[in-house]
């Protein structure tokens, strides 16, 4: 708490909620923009374009959506973030706990290696020519194995668990359990706030891919979601006034479904990350 | 410590046991390091190479380098890069500081959660999302901002197709995603500040403007030169919200290096040309950040990796 007197402090007070109010605005403004616009009636969206205050609720446009690619893509989206934050976790977690281990054989080599992967890579091209020697273009597990591990999380679990007081794992040890057992008893309940805030960052980076799409798969039937979106946003809109038009309506559905399974886990895991990322940022 | 590790590990694993269960724990992680990470790192030796043209591959030494520096677009995309890095440096680096420094004034508990609580979230969209919020809210046709500006009597900007737009797009969608999240650093850093140095500059005669420059700003000062070793680590590779984002209209200053060697490289084919664009861009970046860490020794006398 800081220490102050005098006049100027109430204003500064009114000053400040402005501006952080201001800012919160202009964030939630045009997501509610997005989504009034996704659940308002054909005619007021041909009218108004952008709504804010929908005259009436109509989903029919999330009933369309729902029979379309768009679903298909939706769905496809959820298992490659499935399949891949579980694939990162598995690998995250055991070489953090042994990255950990003061005692490890060879600790100070092999936290070289993985920091310096942070300082100099090989660029797009050699990692594209890798995957596609393993033969993995064109697959889903391209999608998840080449970028399965993230260095920056790696660090964060790394750091909590070296942040884990050594007495709680002798109790564990002098009650007879094994390596494992410790890990499985002793380290992963205590490291709730970090497991969420990796797990929610793996999901998410999973979740938002585009970029690896559009570079390792070729069969546009494997395209995920993102990039369905970004076709029909940005592909439409160069055609400014086509046969066809795309409402509004239909593009801002397929962006909520787009953001939809981040917004809903985001609310739980909020709190998490930020207790998850102080502790897991302490330097060593 | 209460207990001595030496007296109690015999009761659980003995000692070499325990080292071999590390390293199992260990080995797959290693591995994928090896294939993902130091093999692409063995292939920039297609720089040296004509890889990707002829069927016959062969040495051409540091042709492809000579090829670039000579290149009409090496200095339109390098000086993209770096222009599009400097303005984000000016306008984006000190926004998420500042925002901390409001948020630390903020006493309501339930207040301050509710505003970490937005200003977080967008950074978890894709860049694919924020892009098509803003061509949506800058459309000329029916966007938000051109009804705006007609309302003032100023005929439409098709903001997205113009060059001298585009740059502002992409730094203004940046601070919209990133400015909050990149704030969580600091706030964490602002919680750990102990009180009693606010309340001895308070009996010295500082006001709260005082107290923020002579306590909180000090106490920022290792955290604001980490941020800015890792942003400088990333500076050259901005990428895939151009790739999402650009289109052939604002080619011409959209064109950055990572963009430049994923076109010609995977769309054009030039395999050994594009890697070595992709290694100019990963040694330029390696040395700013070494170059920035001997700096910061020097400077803020403590080295920052």
């Amino acid at each position: 708490m800081k220490y102050a007197s005098g006049p100027g402090r109430k204003a500064f007070q009114t000053l400040n909620a402005l501006l952080l109010s201001l800012t919160c605005l202009s964030i939630l403004l045009p997501i509610w923009m997005v989504l009034a616009t996704s659940v308002s009636p054909n005619a007021q969206v041909i009218r108004e374009s952008y709504v804010f205050f929908p005259s009436a609720v109509d989903l029919s446009y999330y009933r369309s959506v729902l029979q379309s690619g768009y679903f298909s893509a939706f769905l496809r989206s959820i298992a490659v973030t499935v399949a891949g934050t579980v694939a990162s976790m598995a690998l995250t977690l055991p070489m953090g706990y042994a990255l950990a281990q003061k005692d490890l054989w060879g600790r100070s080599f092999f936290l070289k290696m993985v920091l310096l992967t942070m300082l100099f890579d090989g660029g797009i091209i050699p990692f594209y020519m890798v995957v596609r020697n393993l033969g993995l273009i064109d697959s889903y597990a391209a999608l998840v194995l080449p970028v399965a591990l993230s260095t920056y999380n790696l660090i964060l679990v790394k750091n909590y668990m070296a942040s884990i007081p050594p007495s709680l794992i002798d109790a564990g040890r002098i009650d007879g359990c094994g390596e494992m057992r410790i890990l499985a008893y002793v380290i992963l309940p205590v490291s709730t706030p970090i497991l969420a805030a990796v797990g929610l960052f793996y999901a998410v980076t999973y979740w938002n891919t585009y970029f690896e799409v559009v570079m390792f798969i070729n069969s546009s039937s494997k395209y995920t979601l993102q990039v369905l979106l970004r076709q029909l946003i940005f592909e439409s809109e160069s055609i400014t006034s086509g046969a066809e038009q795309i409402y509004n309506n239909f593009k801002m559905t397929v962006m909520v479904m787009a953001v939809l399974p981040i917004a809903l886990i985001y609310p739980y895991i909020q709190r998490h990350f930020v207790t998850g990322l102080m502790l897991g940022s302490l330097k060593e | 410590m209460l207990l001595d590790r030496t007296q109690v590990r015999p009761r659980g694993l003995s000692a070499p046991r325990r080292r071999t269960t590390l390293l199992l724990l260990l080995i797959p992680g290693v591995l994928w390091y090896v294939l993902f990470k130091y093999l692409p790192m063995a292939g920039i030796a297609y720089a040296f190479t004509d890889f990707g043209f002829r069927a016959k591959v062969s040495f051409v030494g540091l042709d492809n380098f000579k090829r670039l520096f000579a290149s009409m677009d090496f200095g339109r995309v390098l000086g993209n890069t770096l222009l599009l890095s400097l303005l984000n440096m000016v306008v984006f680096f000190p926004l998420p500081i500042l925002i901390a420094l409001l948020l630390n004034e903020i006493r309501g508990l339930k207040a301050r959660r509710a505003v970490q609580f937005v200003i977080y979230l967008p950074h978890f969209f894709s860049w694919v999302v924020v892009g098509g919020i803003f061509t949506m809210l800058l459309s000329p046709s029916n966007g938000l901002v051109n009804a705006l500006l007609g309302r003032l009597g100023v005929a439409p900007v098709y903001f997205m197709a113009s060059p001298g737009w585009f740059r502002w797009i992409l730094v203004g969608s940046h601070v919209w995603r990133d400015m909050g999240y990149a704030a969580v650093i600091y706030i964490a850093t602002l919680a750990t500040i102990d009180p009693e140095l606010y309340a001895s500059a308070y009996v010295d005669g500082a006001g709260r403007l005082a107290q923020t420059w002579y306590v909180t700003l000090p106490c920022l000062r290792s955290t604001i030169a980490t941020v800015l070793l890792l942003n400088l680590a990333g500076v050259l590779k901005i990428f895939e919200q151009i790739l999402v984002m650009y289109n052939s209209a604002v080619k011409q200053v959209s064109d950055v290096l990572k963009t430049y060697e994923f076109t010609e490289g995977l769309l054009n084919g030039d395999i050994g040309y594009a890697t070595a664009v992709g290694l100019f861009t990963s040694l330029v970046s390696f040395v700013l950040v070494v170059g920035l860490n001997q700096l910061s020794k020097h400077v803020l006398d403590e080295s920052i990796m």
